[in-house]
């Protein structure tokens, strides 16, 4: 005999949330119909409110002119040439022996106090210093694209499916605090069609994936035949602001809904080498990578062991 | 900054937890994260102009569609309403999760 829990489908939410959806936009517009006058007016729907605002974000943060009012979560930034110049003197002196710190530091004389979409200026700098000392290279904007926001929390996610029949018994776990499978598909879907086809490199991408709120980019719906495409399997540069752990993850699932105080997912596997096993959220950076050769490998990078001297700075 | 300006107060990760159990494709649980996100934003709007004194919702309508995401809102907000209107929304959200969580766990 089924649960109730059990008798609840998706169609059953659907119609859940439709009739709860339509009740307070009703209550709404009976209670403020100037309100909603205005909004007609203006041409912006509130149920779409959050469209309209990653517009006017993305037309900020394009021209550089976008302005954040709460005082103490702008910093009056080095420009990029002293943040080079000072990654330059360092390595002469041979005082990078801890690169970890030293991208903790760099990044705090950039970062705002809390997380927030970056302007154009700081994600300029912020490429530069990945470049130089994870020595990855990485764009905020690749090809005319761009994530709403470069800058905020990760939350933890579940693996995914990789063919059908997959399940958590066959499925690699961490060694401990595993959140197991997640019981619906990544947003591409198997990663292949049978256990038989699924490659090596499919297998690294589910176990380094990333998810990205692609279904809040303000042109996801005029152009999401292309940008599906585009986000597929995307690798992305993501770091811990914290403590400075650098892993390269595929894109593989779209999310999380943006009333869960989240911006950006990863799986197990990227969760665990970020932060830990008990780490569930924190602050990240999340640029793409510019990779047009296929060059970077998924998974942890470990600049610790890089030697920064041997890096070649070019001043710009 | 947030996409909207009170994005930070809204945590409400049991009732993604329910959407997620459910939805079987990533284009179920879009439209469902979109639905729950359609009745957060006018159940919030409701709530901060019911607060708000008449006179002043015309400027605060202005600046919000100007800039949805600024968090500066809150200030202007507090200072016209005479009362910390984030822990306020606080409580409303908290309200809210409990009412959405009743709607679709169908008790």
């Amino acid at each position: 005999m089924k649960s109730s829990a059990d008798m609840i489908t998706p169609d059953y939410l659907r119609n859940k949330l439709k009739l709860k959806s339509l009740e307070v936009r009703q209550s709404f517009s009976e209670k403020f119909p100037e309100v909603n006058r205005f909004l007609t007016e203006k041409g912006i729907d509130l149920g779409k409110i959050r469209e309209h605002s990653a517009k006017i974000i993305g037309a900020g943060a394009l021209t550089g002119t976008l302005l954040f009012t709460p005082p103490g979560n702008i910093k009056d930034l080095p420009p990029l040439s002293e943040i080079i110049a000072s990654i330059k003197g360092l390595i002469k002196e041979g005082s990078i022996d801890l690169p970890q710190k030293f991208l903790i530091d760099l990044l705090k004389g950039i970062l705002p106090e809390r997380t927030r979409p970056l302007t154009e200026s700081e994600e300029k700098k912020i490429e530069q210093v990945f470049e130089k000392v994870i020595g990855v290279k990485t764009k905020a904007d690749l090809e005319g694209e761009h994530l709403n926001t470069t800058y905020g929390y990760i939350g933890a996610e579940q693996h995914l499916a990789r063919y059908p029949g997959d399940n958590i018994y066959n499925h690699p776990k961490i060694p401990s605090g595993d959140e197991g499978i997640a019981p619906g598909l990544g947003a591409w879907g198997y990663f292949s069609q049978s256990r038989e086809n699924l490659t090596k490199s499919l297998e690294e991408t589910e176990k380094w994936y990333a998810v990205v709120q692609t279904l809040y980019l303000p042109d996801w719906n005029k152009r999401a035949k292309y940008l599906r495409e585009w986000y597929k399997y995307r690798k992305v540069l993501v770091v811990n602001t914290d403590n400075g752990n650098a892993v390269v993850a595929a894109i593989a699932d779209s999310g999380p809904a943006a009333w869960t105080g989240r911006h950006f997912g990863g799986s197990p596997e990227v969760m665990e080498y970020l932060g830990g096993s008990k780490y569930k959220k924190g602050p990240v950076l999340v640029f793409f990578v510019d990779d047009p050769e296929n060059k970077v490998p998924l998974g942890p990078v470990d600049y610790n062991k890089t030697n920064l001297t041997e890096l070649s700075l070019t001043q710009i | 900054m947030s996409i909207l300006f009170f994005d930070r107060l809204l945590v409400l990760d049991e009732v993604d937890k329910e959407i997620k159990t459910k939805a079987k494709t990533a284009e179920e649980r879009e439209e469902l994260w979109r639905l729950v996100d359609e009745i957060i934003h006018h159940k919030i709007m409701g709530c901060v102009l019911d607060k708000l004194p008449e006179k002043s919702r015309p400027e605060f309508l202005e600046k919000f569609q100007k800039a949805p995401y600024d968090e500066g809102l809150f200030k202007f907000l507090t200072e016209k309403v005479g009362e910390d209107i984030e822990e306020f929304l606080k409580t409303e959200i908290a309200k809210l999760k409990s009412e959405i969580l009743h709607e679709i766990k169908g008790k």
